[in-house]
């Protein structure tokens, strides 16, 4: 396997994103029991907005990531306040309606402004790359991972240390006695799920220096996020990046796979998805709470 | 020892819903029955999907309703009894029953293989774990050149003087459905799937085997999914990953069941029913813009009917009893 | 207030109001009245549009220049939408929608082969002929169906243009790379590609695919890198030929010829990707640089089609304008040939038609598919789409082989 080091290079720099879009997924899903399934349209919000500062006014995508963020956030913030929390405590299939009808209200709000349109976000330093003993590293990859390493970090911080952050966990852990202790837990809520959209946004930002941007780009993303929060554990910020970086570990690999028998071609890369969701299920077997949970469900 | 008397002295009882629903709920289906008379082969369509999604709605309801365990995968039960049909048709069976009957054998099969593993999953792992099947059997059927790959399989059905036989094989796979899933519930089965989606514990204490319970309502239900994607096959007469492993395969009977209610007889049906129809006269009369107000349509009705419609049914004190639910759920 | 009634009231409303009909039949008088699904949402939304803008300019010219004379009497025409969210199934619903409860006359096809597929299942079975310009799988033509004429060409031809062409530079080209999307209709096009290759003298170093939903393709491009083609052809759709053509450049990989079955065509793909774009082959139906004389009766040169484009649609012609006014035009020469709107009358005239068009050549085959039309060759040559093969047709010559990735 003489690409090995390649291809590791690969799944790392594609796990850093994957783990960013799944941070707020994850947050949103392990503290408020809620699984976003508008996670997905706040990721493309924040691919268009980068598209547009980019298009319209040359912003520098990266520099547009704080705007990604706050932007979002404030969209979060808003929706969960004025219509999730009439459900925030209603079983979680209510919720997951709630965000499934969420998610085709703004795909398709996108889709009347920006058209079907395929869009691109490329910059003058786009494609360039340098390369390491026979392992070429494109450099806006790079910077990629290292944002999404330091936004991993920032969270935890703050998760850990800021008093809100720490209201946020005591809420996850026991709403009553947080609420005892003066937590105003509809507030607390509207924060984590603005967090969500927020990191949410950001990852769209990130994900437009390579995707296409169209209203319809979130699903696959989302579907990874899924994989990627139960690999890592529910509501761990660690957690989101280690299964991020394993899932696009495994996911570059299995592109090694490439033989036929007989007429059968045998694909690792056009199995992808099959051999990433086997994985998973093996974990969940295994050891069900991922890689860095709690043994709470 | 475990009986309904037992169950029912706990409080385990009246599982099926308001009776009126389910008497509204089956006029409807007699009244069904006379679609195919008014020879518009676009409205038997129409009907015939109301059919398909209620039968897999109910497929639902029984593991995601009743047992307490939300699937995300029933589509891969569809999409594998759509596929038995197909391959029978490949080697010249066509025959509804066949279809349907290698269906349930194979979808039950399946369910039981798969679940002995993944029913020890509780929750949300559970419900991811039954997305990645899904999604997982899309790819992998996508990948065999022996089902077509994403080219897919054409599937042999009758000529369009006959096709009404689709119809009404629809129609009876979702009474079936229906008729199932009152006799369950108000059979030691649906206690037992109560039992369990209550307090899954407390249910062991009891002395029920979860474990045998929790297969036998996901194989129950991979049957239904599997019967109705049996008659789907044909009826559509070509199938390929992106038809049979269809997100809408997977999302609608779910929005269906909880709309109409979840865990009652009548709650899946009577939801198809207006989500499917919704559905069309939206395509209707808003071409361009249809999706979005589908999805405003889903946002409202989930704010306001958080419970489902089939709970109205049963509500004591009509709309004043409503209006104080809508802030029961508030953060 | 009781809420049972009130929510009974309203499952019975819903069913009273789906049987309605939804509208007055069609076909009434004097118009003929076409029926088509496409996709106005959903991730074919873009191709979707362009083929409605090809069906439009050309009822629009119709209308405008008399209609069509069917036996002594002038017809004109309207076209009847619906959106199938670019799902197959949603296709084949609306198509019997538009049958049974609008009573279209004819079928013009949707976008994209998965629905031009399951669309002409619903024909066959009314009986009632469809054209269609977008869907090149060919087994929509293998299914011994009678009712559904494609005046594209076939799936498979669309990356052999390319492999010609780079054959016959010097020195010619001789290793070829393939990575395609998941989808039937881009592996019928690799596996055309691989098929010409081998044929032909060239050696098949990769062949890959990825899903339609891959959000990473580096890995793929890694392993096609080692492999070290001359050229390069990807068949996909605009989504992942964006995200191979970034990928490729991010890897530095070097190649002769570049060569992607959607893409280059598509103004998205040099708008996004700006000077990274240059370069690029892509193969098409047809292009504004075409010398073909058409028949009166409509637009007869490619550029005259391409101004009426440019004033109503404000954009370049795309081919799958093109394509989809092509389809039209089959049916407009049908019918006049038939004399009458019988399905089974315009059915055989279709199947005999023989036309030349500003799209080229219409005739189908047995099986009812356009051999008989080349595909073209385009280039990416400073942000502009040029023709350059086959030379009948081009308007430039290709550039070959291509610079290195930073001198574009």
């Amino acid at each position: 396997m003489h690409l090995f080091a390649q291809d590791l290079v690969n799944g790392i720099l594609a796990g850093g994103i994957l783990a960013v879009v799944a941070l707020g997924f994850s947050l949103v899903w392990g503290i408020m029991n809620i699984i976003n399934l508008a996670h997905g349209a706040f990721l493309m919000l924040g691919a268009y907005l980068t598209y547009q500062l980019f298009a319209s006014f040359h912003v520098d995508p990266f520099l547009s990531l704080p705007i990604s963020f706050v932007v979002l956030f404030a969209l979060g913030y808003l929706i969960q306040t004025y219509l999730i929390n009439w459900v925030a405590r209603a079983p979680i299939l209510t919720t997951f309606l709630l965000t499934f009808g969420l998610s085709l209200l703004m795909v398709n709000i996108a889709l009347i402004v920006w058209t079907g349109d395929q869009r691109g976000v490329t910059t003058a330093y786009s494609g360039a790359n340098f390369t390491i003993a026979d392992v070429t590293v494109p450099w806006t990859k790079l910077f990629t991972l290292l944002a999404a390493l330091a936004i991993t970090g920032i969270m935890q911080l703050w998760l850990t240390r800021s008093k809100t952050g720490r209201a946020i966990r005591a809420t996850s852990m026991d709403i009553g006695a947080a609420q005892l202790s003066g937590v105003r837990v509809a507030h607390i809520y509207a924060i984590v799920y603005g967090l969500g959209a927020g990191l949410a946004g950001v990852a769209g930002t990130l994900i437009s220096l390579s995707y296409a941007v169209n209203p319809g780009m979130g699903d696959p993303f989302l579907i990874k996020a899924f994989v990627v929060c139960v690999l890592g554990g529910l509501g761990s910020v660690e957690g989101a990046l280690i299964g991020g970086l394993v899932y696009g570990i495994v996911e570059a690999f299995a592109t090694q796979l490439d033989f036929t028998i007989g007429t059968q071609h045998i694909s690792g890369s056009g199995l992808q998805d099959a051999i990433a969701l086997v994985v998973l299920l093996i974990v969940l077997i295994v050891r069900p709470t991922g890689i860095m949970g709690k043994a709470t469900a | 020892m475990m009986t309904t008397a037992v169950l029912r002295r706990i409080g385990l009882g009246g599982i099926t819903g308001s009776p009126i629903a389910i008497a509204v709920a089956l006029a409807l289906m007699v009244v069904l029955l006379a679609v195919p008379l008014g020879h518009n082969g676009y409205l038997e369509i129409v009907f015939r999907n109301i059919l398909m999604y209620a039968a897999m709605a109910y497929g639902w309801n029984l593991i995601g309703g009743y047992t307490g365990y939300v699937s995300f995968g029933q589509v891969a039960f569809f999409g594998a009894g759509a596929y038995c049909s197909a391959v029978l048709s490949a080697h010249g069976i066509d025959n509804l029953f066949a279809d349907v009957a290698l269906a349930c054998v194979v979808n039950a099969l399946f369910a039981v293989v798969v679940g002995l593993p993944v029913l020890r999953l509780k929750g949300h792992y559970f419900a991811i774990a039954t997305l990645g099947i899904g999604l997982a059997l899309s790819d992998i059927v996508a990948n065999l050149d022996a089902l077509g790959a994403s080219s897919g399989l054409a599937v042999h059905h009758v000529d369009e003087a006959h096709f009404y036989v689709y119809y009404y094989a629809m129609w009876l796979v979702a009474l079936a459905t229906i008729l199932g899933t009152y006799f369950i519930a108000r059979s030691k089965l649906g206690f037992a799937f109560v039992a369990i989606r209550e307090n899954e514990e407390a249910a062991a204490v009891l002395g029920i085997d979860a474990t045998r319970y929790k297969i036998t309502a996901w194989a129950i239900s991979a049957m239904m999914a599997g019967a109705a994607g049996a008659v789907f096959a044909p009826a559509n007469g070509f199938l390929d990953p992106s038809i049979a492993f269809s997100i809408d395969s997977n999302v609608f009977p779910i929005v269906m069941a909880i709309l109409g209610g979840v865990g009652t007889v009548a709650g899946p049906f009577i939801g198809a029913l207006i989500l499917a129809g919704a559905n069309e006269l939206l395509q209707r009369y808003f071409i361009k813009i249809h999706t979005l107000f589908f999805g405003a349509m889903i946002v409202i009705v989930v704010l306001i009917l958080p419970r489902g419609l089939v709970w109205l049914f049963g509500l004591k004190g009509g709309a004043r009893t409503w209006l104080k639910s809508l802030t029961a759920f508030k953060a | 207030m009781q809420l049972r009634p009130i929510a009974a009231l309203a499952a019975l409303a819903l069913a009273v109001g789906l049987a309605a009909p939804s509208g007055p039949a069609a076909a009434a008088g004097d118009t003929i009245v076409f029926g088509s699904p496409v996709s106005l949402t959903g991730n074919l939304t873009k191709e979707g549009h362009l083929t409605q803008e090809g069906y439009e300019l050309w009822k629009n010219y119709i209308n405008a220049h008399g209609g069509i004379k069917v036996g002594g009497k002038t017809y004109k025409v309207d076209i009847k939408y619906y959106d199938d969210e670019s799902k197959n199934d949603t296709a084949a619903q609306l198509a019997e929608r538009l049958i049974d409860q609008d009573h279209v006359n004819f079928l013009l096809g949707p976008y994209g082969s998965g629905t031009s597929f399951t669309v002409a299942q619903i024909a066959e079975r009314k009986k009632i002929p469809m054209v269609e310009g977008n869907g090149a799988a060919e087994k929509i033509f293998n299914q011994g169906f009678r009712y559904t004429f494609g005046v594209l060409s076939p799936a498979k031809r669309y990356l052999e243009g390319i492999l010609q062409m780079a054959k016959a530079q010097k020195p010619p080209a001789q290793t070829v790379g393939i990575t395609a999307a998941s989808d039937a209709f881009s592996q019928e096009v690799a596996q055309g590609a691989a098929a010409w290759a081998n044929a032909n003298g060239m050696k098949v170093v990769y062949n890959n695919k990825y899903p339609d939903t891959a959000t990473d393709v580096s890995s793929i491009i890694s392993a096609l890198k080692a492999t070290n083609p001359d050229v390069i052809l990807n068949a996909g759709h605009l989504q992942d030929a964006l995200l191979v053509q970034k990928g490729l450049k991010e890897q530095n990989v070097m190649a002769r010829a570049y060569g992607y079955s959607v893409g280059p065509d598509t103004p998205d793909f040099a708008s996004s990707l700006g000077k990274d774009a240059n370069d690029v082959f892509g193969g098409a139906q047809w292009s504004d640089a075409v010398k073909y004389k058409g028949v009166p009766g409509f637009y007869q040169s490619a550029q005259e089609y391409a101004k009426a484009i440019d004033a109503a649609y404000h954009h370049r012609a795309d081919y799958h304008n093109a394509e989809s006014s092509a389809a039209c035009l089959a049916f407009q020469y049908a019918i006049q040939r038939a004399g009458s709107l019988d399905p089974e009358k315009v059915r055989d005239a279709l199947a005999k038609l023989d036309v030349t068009t500003f799209y080229g050549i219409i005739k189908f085959d047995s099986r009812g598919i356009n051999l008989f039309k080349p595909m073209v060759v385009n280039q990416i040559q400073n942000g502009r789409l040029t023709t350059v093969w086959p030379a009948l047709t081009a308007d430039g010559k290709p550039k070959y082989p291509a610079p290195p990735w930073g001198q574009r």
